[in-house]
């Protein structure tokens, strides 16, 4: 849609499906609310679900102005088609200037979707987003050649401006169940038959998610030498309430599963602290945990890229500094 | 039901180590540099492969992409593709994912025989948007099932599953024609039959077609045809000035104590064990 006078308001996609571990949504809220405010706007969160009041007022407590929640039966799973077919008519109607959503599977699966029926711009799994000031553009950062290079990106012309944006990235505003914002419930009434049948539900064994929100992540490499090294990092991470993620070669080596896997293919990580031990820093990881608040990496070659990006680079062997470690920690504790 | 015909989008990337950009265009540079098939569109070819081989299927490649991207459709044939297309106009520069998709659409609907099935990588290494395929799917209004690890044809259905975020393997089903994105997780790529490259090289044909050909419009391609800008494009500043400390355990323990008491990492876990 072009753009006109008239757009205003940033939206964010209601995300709740996983509430408890993926809080990409609240984090968007807090981003939103900073943004609104150089646009003297307001922030708005938009659900499409069955029975979703818990929910509505959860965004309300973590700072969204108004919630617009769509209910119906059928929409208790996300249906992709269903979802492209109410918010491209919501957005006929409110006409936001914004609409933001997390760069989970889904929001990955029906933003482009949504975007191309509205024929306006996205950009994906943004790591910043900025107001310019003279233009009052979004600006979008997000990574392109595995975190080697950023790109700038802005949607001129067309609205609402769209982006997916990496979870992760931005803080939450805390639950204050104080706070007051409006609702709205749109009718919902037609929707469209989809395509699609969702035929079985099953939960994954190796699924975890714990890896991206945990504040404290280990990383193994190769150069742990062994899958009994690398397990020990197990340990370590028990001692210091931390996540295990991998490199794709001990993936390859069939030390642990690829669920773990952490860089450009696996996940991509921000956490508070970073522990990568045994690797070597190839880019295909790097551009995984670029995030971190802190990384501090352990190798014996003192010329691995890894240092080139480390807040603390410690050159030694891991097979006698690993284990030191662990009983060091497991006594102080 | 006689074989499928299955469509593969590819696109012809450069090793990300070796990338260099354009400051002025705001675009990456490809002259002389070498490309490669971006990995996740091998993993849609090889997939096609194994259908193939299995119940026989048509397969073409198409790329939309500068002249050199023909060597990727070869090696595409090497392997087994029987039919390439390359999508090739200097009016195409610039395209975002919204005119690229229209591009590829177009060329689609120009072929003699509409595909069952559309397979494209789930997103590439160079731009990393992961928007091509479902968009491509709007375009060709078309389901779509997007990071696809497992694929299942049977009759005129297909079966396919895909992780959703709350941690459930979904299995969805629908009718051919279907757009799927697939990921790593679907099947382990074939090395390249023996002298098969220069086979490729030598007998086969690949067609060219530009927007012309396609019937599209300067407005609906290249910067014009596009809804996104780059305002720039730049490496990130290393931000890290950390410090390297080389010695025995005991050294290196020190220095890294410190700096969990530097970060309260140990204050914080007794916090939250009170």
């Amino acid at each position: 849609m072009k753009t006109s006078n008239r757009f205003g308001g940033i939206w964010i996609f209601g995300d709740y499906r996983n509430y408890f571990r993926n809080r990409v949504t609240l984090q968007l809220i807090a981003k939103a609310k900073e943004l609104a405010q150089k646009l003297n706007t307001q922030v708005a969160v938009i659900i499409l679900g069955d029975q979703v009041h818990q929910y509505v007022m959860e965004y309300i407590a973590h700072g969204a102005d108004i919630v617009i929640a769509g209910e119906h039966p059928y929409l208790k799973d996300y249906h992709v088609e269903a979802h492209t077919f109410l918010l491209s008519q919501w957005i006929e109607a409110f006409q936001p200037e914004i609409f933001i959503a997390g760069a989970t599977s889904f929001g990955r699966e029906f933003f482009p979707r949504l975007a191309k029926i509205l024929n306006t711009g996205l950009s994906a799994d943004c790591i910043a987003l900025d107001i310019d000031p003279e233009t009052r553009l979004l600006v979008q950062k997000t990574p392109a050649f595995g975190g080697e290079l950023l790109a700038d990106i802005i949607t001129p012309e067309t609205r609402p401006q769209m982006a997916t944006i990496h979870p992760g990235i931005f803080k939450e505003i805390p639950h204050d169940s104080k706070k007051t914002g409006k609702v709205i419930y749109p009718e919902v009434d037609l929707l469209p038959q989809d395509r699609l049948k969702i035929i079985r539900r099953r939960p994954q064994k190796k699924y975890t998610t714990g890896i991206e929100n945990a504040s404290v992540v280990i990383v193994g490499g190769i150069g742990l030498g062994s899958k009994a090294a690398f397990e020990t990092l197990f340990d370590l991470a028990g001692l210091l309430d931390a996540e295990v993620g991998a490199t794709r070669p001990v993936i390859l080596s069939g030390w642990t599963d690829e669920s773990r896997l952490i860089g450009q293919t696996g996940k991509k990580i921000s956490p508070s602290i970073l522990i990568s031990i045994g690797t070597s820093g190839a880019l295909q990881y790097t551009s995984g945990i670029m995030g971190a608040d802190t990384i501090i990496a352990i190798n014996r070659d003192p010329n691995a890229p890894i240092f080139k990006i480390a807040d603390l680079g410690l050159v030694g062997e891991i097979s006698t500094f690993l284990p030191l470690l662990i009983e060091t920690l497991r006594k102080r504790l | 039901m006689g074989s499928k015909n299955i469509l593969i989008c590819i696109k012809q990337v450069l090793d990300s180590r070796t990338v260099k950009f354009d400051k002025e265009m705001k675009s990456i540079i490809r002259d002389g540099m070498e490309g490669i098939i971006n990995p996740l569109d091998c993993v849609a070819l090889e997939a096609a492969l194994e259908i193939k081989n299995k119940e026989g299927a048509n397969i073409t490649v198409i790329t939309m992409g500068p002249p050199q991207s023909e060597t990727s459709l070869r090696e595409a044939l090497a392997f087994g593709a029987d039919k390439a297309i390359l999508i090739s106009d200097p009016a195409f520069q610039g395209s975002d994912t919204l005119a690229t998709s229209r591009v590829l659409a177009s060329a689609i609907k120009k072929l003699d025989v509409f595909p069952d099935l559309v397979l494209c990588g789930m997103q590439t290494t160079d731009s990393e948007t992961g928007h091509v395929g479902p968009q491509l799917s709007e375009e060709l209004d078309l389901p779509h099932v997007f990071g696809v690890e497992e694929i299942h044809i049977e009759n005129n259905d297909f079966i396919v599953k895909h992780p959703s975020d709350d941690g459930y393997l979904e299995t969805i089903k629908g009718s051919l024609p279907v757009v799927l994105a697939v990921t790593h997780e679907l099947c382990v790529i074939r090395d390249l039959p023996l002298g098969s490259l220069e086979a490729a090289f030598t007998h086969n044909n690949v067609i060219l077609w530009d927007a012309k050909d396609l019937g599209l419009k300067e407005d609906d391609i290249g910067f014009q045809g596009s809804a996104t800008q780059v305002l720039n494009l730049y490496a990130p500043s290393p931000k890290r000035k950390g410090e390297l400390i080389e010695g025995n355990s005991e050294i290196l323990l020190e220095a890294f104590m410190k700096k969990l008491d530097e970060l309260s990492v140990l204050d914080e876990e007794n916090e939250n064990q009170q």
